[in-house]
């Protein structure tokens, strides 16, 4: 026998069952590649051929459908099951904070700092934390109190930063969230973990599950909407993309379907001068025709995906012109909102646009708005990243109120981390920094399903460590799931021989101390 | 007791002598079992633990006699054929006097021991002493009608006692479990049979804090033994003039002093405390009932105040009893067959089907009108929820409605209604939810809703009835 390259002693040759592998490996691989396993493979192989052969079209479309095959009806309706108990929102809308904001500078008061100004943290506090790199070789760790005055808000005299006078408007319908923690100390995993439960790329993100899950409200419009919110170049803004609104490892009918914050929300809705709607049907028709025969003949579902989207950009061209049309806002829209919501693209903007699709059946929709890194110059960009999202974020949860939608929308205000109590680089009595802090933030929620007028959690006198009642992003996950009618220890899709779920693989809780 | 042994010698002496004993005997237990609340009436003083301590056995004892008394009946009938039955009913019988005479005497010192009264326990008592003088005659009755000399009487009497038993043992039961036990989660279509299930309430106060918050807490912890069925220590806690007045220790609540206040105190003590409240290891309020408790004494224990700091208005639990709805799974291949067609679609809320069913129409909101509507008829008694916002419905469309028996949200925002025809929802009894916003509503037209007492959240964004404030929840002005 003419001796392998790579075999030393083809006598004896080495099987997976001489290395030093876990026993439990070896049993999986003796189940899984004996002869007699290969044959009786190859057989059902056979046998489900000829089925397919049999049912023709039908047959290779379930097979199309993959994994969806048990989930997804004729109709393209899913019958998971879903929501597993009457839910007490119907849809979601997410305004998240990229960067991480200071949450001692605007929910989380410290009234004590003040009188440890310049002072170092102790050592204890931060205990044998790693730090990122951009902090980790400072001699000094200087508590930094925050710059501006707190006040107290409402019937339930939460405390809120002058900052964001607005928001204060409303505390007593916010559910603050004091202890949110999470696992990453840098953005991309943190931000990962947020939106996906997990820092690794590839996973779905929680619009994607709630759009797999649910399902749609309105067919004539995505189920999973994101809204990007301008830059402003003197922000320190870390980057989005479609990672954090992909659908992973589900059918990408499930991602989240950007709009531009420039110009057109949707390009090319008008169709071309000398096609009519009746053209573009009958060109759409032969498309798919065309796409079912790569379907039959491949059998990939994402073929599956490409028909579904081809249809949703269809109705898109009616529905989205209709979406963003605000002309027939009455004027009390634009007194709440403010005139930068006339502008597309502000925050203000993307909150009415967010509005509007929760009226219209929009699932799940979120609104980024980067810049909320601050490393440095806390004062200078601080107030203005507050009165860019300050308002919007009131008019959005006022508006929702009073049009009686607050009651089965679930509103979240939430960034991937905080940032620390000490000073990052200098520390003057003007100004200060603020590095990446991921064991506890503040957070809050609002709408249907959570508490309303309640701060949750504590935070130790630095707003440095959780003393009571630690939220971990497993956890909010697992409550907004919740809020939805979803138990996340159910809600399971199973992918490379796991039963995957947004809030896995450490056990989630659902925290009840949040629920109404 | 009091004149027992004279009452059987003056029956002796007016020439009865003729009359056998055990007719004497019923007559004059019987006579002295009606005496018997006269000489020691239910005040609702607590009297000695040691009764106390016998009594909490009725409960536990009173299964004894209700199982032979139900067994007896079966024993005569089965008796026509085997006689061995039949002297085995008359054993039976007597037997179930026995231990019902002890079990009586135990609830009496349940009740009087413990201090209960109302008017409830007044009417088990009754049963229980009509019971005993029944039995009596029972057993006297008996032998004739074995013999063969009476055919009637006998089987009458015992009907009569069963039913009896049947009356005192739901005034037993609804002592223990609370009135409504039984019709709570009775189907919609009986409960219109038995139109006290639903529980009172202060009609005055609707909307208030003490209605939405304060109401419900000592109802669902309190009101079983403070009520009108049962006034423990006199203390009745189910309408706010009685829950002011206080019981026997006086006041039980001092208003903007909650520390003063004895039913916090009672609420707040340790567990062990023989004075702890809620008693017998009944459900403890939870720390936010207490806290809601303390901040609405602390605001000075209004009725009719509608916010108090420290008590989220914002939005409340849907804790209205919700009647599931029937299942619909035979109606499911239409219900389906709609979701993929392009039209307006009915959505399971859950996967519950008694949780019912959603009526979506954003898709094909502007073509959606009264005729369409007036297609899901059939499907009425199952949607919970009618989204109809920006359709084009009319005033029209309240007539389908007004069939939705179990219709929680309703959703008309946008829509070309006036309201002339608000009233043709107050049959839904369900209704909680109701959004108005942007159409011509006038607070006119509002005035037929008032009346309905789950009907809590109205918008009225952007019509001529809005308020001043934006603020759109009823109670929260």
């Amino acid at each position: 026998m003419k001796q392998h390259p790579l075999c030393t002693d083809c006598e004896n040759p080495v099987t997976p069952f001489d290395l030093p592998i876990p026993a439990g490996l070896k049993r999986e691989w003796a189940a899984v590649e004996t002869r007699r396993r290969f044959l009786g493979r190859s057989g059902k192989v056979l046998g489900w051929a000829a089925l397919a052969g049999l049912f023709g079209e039908l047959g290779l479309r379930s097979f199309a459908n993959g994994a969806d095959i048990n989930s997804v009806s004729a109709d393209g309706r899913n019958n998971l099951g879903l929501p597993h108990f009457a839910p007490r929102a119907k849809r979601a809308i997410y305004l998240f904070m990229s960067g991480g904001p200071p949450q001692m500078d605007l929910f989380d008061y410290k009234p004590n700092l003040a009188s440890q100004f310049n002072q170092d943290m102790p050592a204890s506090v931060r205990g044998n934390q790693q730090l990122t790199g951009m902090t980790a070789g400072q001699a000094h760790f200087p508590v930094a109190p925050s710059h501006w005055p707190f006040g107290q808000h409402g019937e339930t005299g939460a405390w809120v930063s002058s900052l964001l006078p607005y928001t204060a408007r409303i505390v007593d319908d916010l559910t603050l969230i004091k202890t949110t923690n999470t696992d990453a100390i840098n953005h991309e995993p943190a931000i990962m973990l947020m939106n996906t439960g997990n820092m690794n790329a590839g996973k779905p993100c929680l619009g994607s599950w709630l759009a797999y899950g649910l399902g749609s409200m309105n067919d004539n419009l995505p189920t999973f909407i994101v809204l990007q919110t301008k830059t402003n170049p003197k922000e320190n803004n870390q980057p989005v993309s479609s990672r954090l609104w992909s659908s992973g490892f589900l059918s990408s009918e499930y991602a989240g379907v950007g709009m531009r914050s420039d110009g057109d929300p949707v390009l090319y809705l008008a169709d071309p001068a000398g096609v009519d709607r009746n053209v573009r049907r009958e060109m759409l028709d032969t498309v798919e025709q065309i796409n079912r025969q790569a379907l039959a003949e491949v059998g990939d579902p994402e073929t599956n995906a490409r028909i579904a989207q081809y249809e949703m950009a269809f109705r898109m061209q009616s529905s989205v012109p209709e979406l963003t049309d605000l002309s027939k806002e009455p004027q009390s829209t634009w007194d709440l909102y403010g005139p930068e919501a006339r502008q597309p693209g502000t925050f203000a903007y993307n909150c009415l646009l967010a509005r509007r699709m929760a009226e219209r059946g929009v699932r799940f929709t979120q609104i980024y708005k980067r810049g909320w890194d601050v490393h440095g110059d806390v004062v200078g960009v601080l107030p203005t990243l507050c009165q860019e999202t300050d308002r919007g974020t009131y008019a959005l949860v006022t508006d929702l109120k009073r049009r009686g939608l607050l009651d089965d929308t679930l509103v979240i205000w939430a960034g991937e981390f905080g940032r620390t109590v000490y000073s990052q680089g200098g520390l003057t009595q003007d100004n200060y920094g603020r590095d990446h802090h991921p064991r506890c933030f503040t957070t809050w929620m609002t709408g249907g399903g959570v508490r309303p007028g309640i701060s949750y959690g504590e935070t130790d006198e630095y707003s440095y460590n959780v003393v009571k009642d630690p939220v971990h992003v497993r956890d909010f996950n697992a409550t907004i799931l919740h809020c939805l009618g979803i138990d996340h220890s159910k809600f399971t899709y199973k992918f490379q021989g796991l039963d995957q779920k947004l809030t896995s693989p450490v056990p989630a809780h659902v925290v009840q101390g949040l629920l109404a | 007791m009091i004149a027992g042994p004279n009452l059987v010698a003056a029956i002796r002496n007016l020439r009865f002598r003729n009359v056998p004993p055990q007719w004497l005997f019923t007559l004059g237990v019987s006579v002295l079992l009606v005496l018997l609340p006269f000489a020691i009436p239910l005040d609702g003083r607590p009297h000695a633990d040691g009764l106390q301590f016998l009594g909490r056995f009725h409960p536990l004892l009173v299964h004894l006699p209700i199982g032979m008394l139900v067994l007896l009946p079966l024993l005569e009938l089965a008796g026509t054929t085997r006689l061995a039955l039949r002297e085995a009913a008359g054993f039976v019988l007597l037997l179930t006097l026995a231990t019902g005479a002890v079990t009586f005497a135990f609830g009496i010192s349940l009740a009087y021991g413990s201090g209960v009264m109302g008017a409830t326990v007044t009417r088990h008592m009754w049963g229980g002493i009509a019971l005993l003088v029944e039995l009596m005659l029972c057993i006297a009755l008996r032998p004739a009608w074995v013999s063969g000399q009476v055919h009637r009487i006998y089987p009458s009497l015992l009907a009569l006692t069963l039913l009896t038993l049947i009356w005192t043992a739901h005034q037993g039961g609804s002592l223990t479990y609370g009135s409504g036990y039984l019709t709570r989660y009775m189907p919609g279509p009986l409960k219109e049979f038995f139109p006290s299930a639903s529980a009172a309430s202060d009609a005055a106060y609707v909307g208030s804090v003490y209605a939405r918050h304060i109401h419900p807490i000592l109802d669902a912890k309190c009101v079983s033994c403070h009520g009108a069925s049962k006034e423990q220590a006199g203390l009745r806690l189910d309408f706010y003039d009685l829950l002011m007045k206080g019981g026997r220790d006086g006041a039980v609540v001092a208003p903007r002093n909650p520390d003063r206040s004895l039913l916090l105190q009672r609420v707040t003590l340790s567990p062990s405390d023989r004075h702890f409240m809620p008693a017998e290891g009944r459900t403890p309020l939870t720390t936010d009932e207490i806290a809601a408790l303390r901040a609405w004494i602390l605001a000075g224990a209004s009725p009719t105040a509608a916010s108090i700091p420290g008590i989220s208005t914002a939005q409340e639990n849907p804790d209205l009893p919700l009647q599931p709805v029937g299942d619909y799974s035979f109606l499911m291949n239409e219900i389906r067959q709609m979701q993929g067609s392009e039209s307006a679609k009915l959505d399971a809320v859950s996967a519950m089907p008694s949780d019912g069913l959603i009526l979506r129409t954003s898709d094909v909101a502007s073509k959606f009108d009264d005729a369409q509507l007036a297609r899901f008829q059939r499907f009425a008694p199952f949607i919970v929820e009618a989204e109809l916002g920006r359709t084009a419905v009319t005033d029209a469309c309240f007539d389908t409605l007004s069939k939705f028996s179990n219709l929680r949200a309703l959703h008309l925002e946008g829509t070309a209604i006036t309201g002339r025809a608000l009233a043709k929802l107050s049959p839904l009894s369900q209704l909680t939810y109701l959004n108005l916003s942007g159409t011509k509503v006038t607070s006119d037209a509002l005035s037929p809703l008032k009346g309905m007492p789950n009907l809590r959240h109205i918008y009225l964004f952007d019509t001529p009835a809005e308020p001043a404030s934006t603020a759109t929840n009823r109670g929260t002005p």
